[in-house]
């Protein structure tokens, strides 16, 4: 199922904010992703706005609420929602996370992580399968940056990931930052868990930034790549056969030259180089937040008129 | 699946109530970072993200209450109705009823709270109005419309407040700092055309008009309705429509209406 699905190239996570230099502009070599909630029960402009988007460049879809991982019962108003988008958007691949985003009829709105388990596989790949039959397209799964890790786990996240993917045909998106952010919080080794990862299922990868605390990292996504980030996207693109590769920044978001000037310092890791590393970034801030989500939220403020 | 039911009910117990220790024993302890300051990590992301959306959706609440009380507010609400839906626009739809039920002043009413309350629920429309389905890409009524024709758009809301709710919205967006308006009624149409949501004042008279449309009646019935239950004779009401200053013809400029096959 996945074979037939292409190598974008280079992307950038779409967000309202670049839409009218997007449009406007001369139409590059890129491609974008979107964010599927927020167009997906839209009956304003991101639905326009994605249309249009996806008459221009390649697009994919990546969801945040899916919740391939709750023990509620999937949300057949959610998927049908997403099959219509999908349906007319055409985007080249669905994604979301291996995570769960509530229980009990709550949704916390964080990609909260799953006990690694023989249960939890078997209960995430039977909704992937059941999410694949209403999507009629693979569904491709990103590994989630983490903050703990559950004791009960019998397996490590690249043997949960592959043994999902045997089972039910879904590819991977490996975000390179969450590999980064997840190992260092856990103590572990970011290359033997790139050394463990089932390379030939990954679709896509995530660049991102993420704050350091020194105790701990925070994925962000409000600022550059990290150096070790680029240094172990250096060793999975070339792992992966040049998996599409898209950049998300996701708060403190800057002007689009400036996001894609940051996108094409992946250019050279592609090649091969070993770059130097730059000085360590802006310092980490109280209120960091992982996987921030207030650019999903629309500012209706910013289209008003005042007929008084 | 029992054992995964359990580990998600208890941390996410510990998001809702961060007071709450017990998921702790959840978390494996030999990370850089242990099982009590990586629950703090989601703990706090949880309030911090939300917190984050709901000052996109109330910003000129936030702006009104300032932003340790708004947040302040915000906390206890998600304490009382944590989010159920996927998506994060719903976060804000029970918060005015919310503020209300849980009013500071429950035993002498204040009008800052009711102003507050006011404002929430004025903002949470035009949040809703920004992602209506609307008529974008499709006509609108002209000036030679037929009135049987005419039928409000889909993206179109009424809204009666006791305070000048849009005025400071308004001056907020406009980054002035404007003070805490004194009571008076105040009826607002939402319409939005060419994804642009436009605010108008209407007249107690007018708002009785379109809430009659809204409701299903033509043009005819709900200027009878007008009449009749605001006491005007027929010349009065139909100059208030269609005379030099009457409103026919700027809200249909304004794209209030779309033309109906009669």
């Amino acid at each position: 199922m996945l074979a037939g699905l292409p190598r974008l190239g280079l992307g950038l996570g779409l967000r309202s904010v670049h839409f009218d230099a997007i449009l406007s502009g001369e139409r590059q070599d890129l491609w974008f992703e979107a964010i599927s909630e927020n167009f997906m029960d839209s009956g304003g402009r991101p639905r326009a706005i994605i249309r249009a988007i996806a008459e221009r460049y390649p697009v994919v879809l990546h969801g945040v609420s899916l919740s391939i991982g709750s023990t509620d019962p999937l949300d057949r108003a959610y998927l049908a929602s997403l099959k219509r988008l999908a349906d007319e958007v055409r985007p080249a691949w669905v994604s979301d996370h291996l995570c769960w985003t509530g229980v009990g009829g709550h949704n916390s709105h964080d990609l909260l992580p799953m006990p690694l388990t023989e249960e939890s596989l078997s209960h995430v790949a039977a909704r992937v399968r059941q999410v694949q039959d209403v999507l009629e397209r693979p569904l491709i799964l990103e590994n989630p940056s983490s903050y703990v890790r559950f004791a009960q786990s019998t397996m490590d996240e690249p043997a949960f990931l592959r043994a999902l993917a045997d089972r039910t045909g879904c590819g991977l998106l490996l975000d390179v930052n969450n590999v980064y952010v997840s190992c260092f919080n856990a103590g572990t080794d970011p290359v033997a868990y790139l050394d463990a990862f089932p390379c030939d299922r990954v679709v896509q990868m995530h660049l991102a930034g993420h704050q350091d605390f020194g105790t701990h990292l925070i994925d962000t996504h409000d600022r550059p790549v990290r150096p070790e980030v680029w240094e172990l996207f250096r060793i999975a693109w070339a792992r992966t056969g040049g998996a599409s590769t898209l950049l998300e920044w996701d708060d403190h978001i800057p002007g689009f030259d400036d996001c894609l000037t940051e996108l094409r310092k992946a250019e050279g890791y592609m090649a091969g180089e070993a770059l130097p590393f730059a000085a360590g970034g802006a310092a980490p801030c109280q209120e960091a937040i992982s996987n921030p989500v207030g650019f999903i939220v629309p500012r209706a403020m910013d289209m008003l008129e005042d007929a008084a | 699946m029992i054992a995964l039911t359990a580990a998600q009910r208890q941390m996410h117990g510990a998001l809702v109530d961060p007071a709450g220790r017990a998921a702790q024993a959840l978390f494996a302890t030999d990370g850089r970072l242990g099982p009590a300051e990586g629950l703090a990590v989601y703990q706090r992301g949880y309030f911090l993200r939300i917190a984050a959306c709901m000052r996109e959706q109330f910003p000129a609440l936030c702006h009104a209450l300032g932003r340790t009380l708004f947040d302040d507010f915000v906390a206890d609400y998600i304490r009382d109705c944590p989010p159920e839906r996927h998506t994060l626009y719903d976060l804000g739809r029970r918060f005015p009823e919310w503020m209300e039920a849980n009013r500071p002043d429950p035993q002498a009413r204040e009008a800052w709270v009711d102003f507050m309350i006011d404002l929430a629920r004025f903002e949470y429309s035009v949040f809703t109005m920004f992602d209506a389905e609307g008529n974008e890409g499709r006509p609108f009524a002209t000036a030679d419309t037929d009135d049987a024709a005419l039928r409000l758009q889909p993206a179109f809301a009424l809204g009666s407040y006791g305070f000048p709710v849009a005025g400071y919205y308004h001056a907020v967006r406009r980054s002035e700092a404007p003070l805490l308006p004194l009571p008076a009624p105040c009826h607002i149409a939402l319409v939005r055309s060419d994804y642009v949501t436009r605010t108008v004042p209407l007249s107690e008279p007018q708002h009785g008009f379109l809430a009659a449309m809204l409701a299903g009646s033509g043009v005819e019935a709900a200027l009878a309705n007008v009449s009749a239950r605001y006491g005007l004779d027929s010349g009065e009401v139909d100059r208030m429509w269609r005379g030099a200053q009457g409103s026919r013809e700027r809200w249909i400029e304004w794209n209030f209406f779309v033309a109906a096959i009669v």
